[in-house]
């Protein structure tokens, strides 16, 4: 999330964390620039007003670069010219100030799953079933009760149903960056949504980390 | 030719007055010495030399006062905000005033430009702090302070709404008719459709454009873009399906197939910020802006039932017919 404005800043981070997401804060573009080229984002939340560089530019310069993380301006810029510029240089989203965090959270997911190639907010696996927009989980229509790291874990995997994700991709995609990371406890997420789903649906591909699928096809 | 007007008015006065001169020496000659054996005949060329004179004369004033005549109607132009300065060269003595005048339109539109973007400034450095506000609101609110976080959220939605349509109406009022402005529909209504796919990217939308390729209005970008914005994003809100921007009878008509406006509403929606249906953000205030800028061109928005169902919306606005440069056209 690229905004200069700390206090909005620390509030955002805190909504879309407690919307279950793992939220790296730039205050300016130069920042945000260095994070976006060594870390891959599922999503951008980019304001157009920044000190140095302006969003407008970084996201022109991102897109000209070959970037395709899906990305939101989130500004107080808000006439139409304004917006089809922002849209025009590779925005996917556009909101203006002062906004609800719960559209946000909204756009922000629906972002998320139309990247992977999703329509709808319900995501399913065989009898799997998780619902992004209200964090319901379920398998065979049975609810099941899960915390937000482990949430975080499974959406993770399916969105990317039949691939396989690295441990350090998932460590990057649930942790922020200055948190407190530990590879094991990956390791301890995966073991205990395995117990909480019954079945096979989670797979360890030796080496190479975890992909999620269909328990009733044969693995390669 | 004569270049001041001063030598201008020496000429017409002495042409004026030797005409008249003659006239009286004429007369007076009539009177003392043919008066008893009075013979018009032997008149008749002294008298016509007399009259041509004087109209001569009339005639040079006419012609000098000419330019002033053309100021008037520049200056209407400048009024009217067809244009931005005097333009052309003057009589030697009103040329420095010509001058003083363009110098006095500039520091003004300098000035006017001055105060848009103090107020854009203003309006947008509040805005952050508005985010705030609503983030707190909502803080408030799951920390069980209902009331107050109804409260706050209310008023922080009444100054965005003050401060987005003041903001329209500024930048609309500073640039309102300037009259070589020039926009073109065509590519103007097809980014816009572009924008609008992608923000309503969830609702698998039809958004429908036909704009002819040539069809340009006196009117800035940007006031075009906030106008057309403003209808199509209002028709996509509330279509089920299917939004349609088409031309027709020299205007932009936006139909869509959503639940329409009732009839007694839709002028009350045209009024500075009335919201039909609190429970969609910022609803009406969209129109009351497109409302009130089209009037600011000269153009007018008309509300009614829409043939696919829903609201259909009819925006007038001066057409430019202003022949398009060759090397423009070539690109």
């Amino acid at each position: 999330m690229v905004e200069d404005e700390a206090l909005l800043s620390r509030q955002l981070a805190k909504g879309l964390s407690d919307g279950g997401y793992a939220v790296d804060c730039a205050a300016e573009g130069e920042q945000a620039d260095v994070l976006v080229s060594t870390e891959l984002y599922d999503t951008i939340v980019l304001d157009l007003g920044l000190p140095k560089i302006d969003g407008l530019s970084l996201l022109r310069r991102w897109r000209a670069a070959g970037l395709t993380t899906p990305i939101l301006i989130l500004t107080a810029r808000g006439s139409w010219h304004e917006k089809v510029q922002g849209i025009d240089g590779g925005a996917d989203d556009y909101m203006v100030k002062p906004f609800r965090i719960e559209e946000l959270l909204a756009r922000v997911r629906a972002l998320i799953r139309r990247t992977s190639g999703f329509a709808s907010p319900e995501l399913q696996c065989a009898g799997l079933a998780l619902n992004t927009a209200t964090a319901h989980v379920s398998v065979e229509g049975l609810p099941i009760k899960l915390t937000s790291h482990e949430f975080r874990v499974l959406s993770y995997l399916m969105h990317r149903q039949g691939k396989i994700v690295s441990r350090s991709e998932l460590i990057d995609h649930i942790y922020a960056q200055d948190a407190d990371r530990d590879s094991n406890t990956v390791e301890v997420f995966i073991v205990r949504l395995r117990r909480k789903l019954g079945m096979p649906f989670i797979e360890t591909v030796r080496g190479l980390g975890y992909r999620l699928r269909d328990p009733a096809q044969p693995g390669e | 030719m004569l270049r001041s007007l001063r030598s201008r008015l020496i000429l017409a006065s002495v042409l004026w007055t030797g005409g008249l001169l003659m006239a009286l020496h004429i007369f007076s000659m009539v009177a003392i010495h043919h008066l008893p054996r009075f013979r018009p005949g032997q008149l008749g060329v002294p008298v016509s030399i007399a009259i041509a004179v004087m109209c001569a004369g009339v005639v040079v004033l006419w012609f000098s006062l000419k330019p002033f005549r053309r100021l008037r109607g520049t200056l209407a132009a400048v009024r009217a905000g067809r244009d931005r300065q005097i333009a052309g060269s003057y009589p030697t003595e009103v040329q420095p005033l010509i001058d003083d005048l363009n110098t006095l339109l500039a520091d003004r539109e300098k000035a006017v430009q001055r105060a848009l973007t103090t107020a854009g400034d203003l309006a947008h450095g509040l805005k952050t702090p508005l985010a705030l506000l609503r983030q707190e609101s909502e803080r408030a609110e799951v920390s069980g302070h209902l009331e107050i976080a109804e409260n706050l959220a209310q008023q922080v939605d009444r100054m965005t709404r003050q401060i987005d349509y003041q903001l329209a109406r500024a930048r609309a009022a500073a640039s309102g008719g300037s009259g070589n402005a020039r926009c073109g529909a065509h590519e103007s209504a097809h980014a816009l459709a572009r924008t609008l796919s992608k923000l309503y990217a969830g609702r698998a939308l039809n958004i429908v454009v036909e704009i002819p390729a040539d069809l340009h209005f006196r009117v800035q970008r940007e006031d075009f873009d906030e106008m057309l914005g403003n209808l199509l994003d209002n028709a996509c809100k509330w279509a089920r399906t299917e939004v349609r921007l088409h031309y027709a009878e020299s205007a932009l008509i936006t139909d869509d197939d959503g639940p329409g406006i009732p009839e007694d509403l839709r002028t009350a929606v045209l009024a500075r910020g009335v919201r039909i249906d609190q429970a969609a953000p910022g609803t009406g205030l969209g129109l009351a802006i497109v409302h009130e800028l089209a009037d600011l061109y000269g153009g007018s928005l008309q509300l009614c039932a829409s043939p696919s169902g829903g609201l259909r919306a009819i925006l007038r606005l001066p057409v430019s017919d202003t022949p398009q440069p060759l090397g423009s056209r070539a690109k």
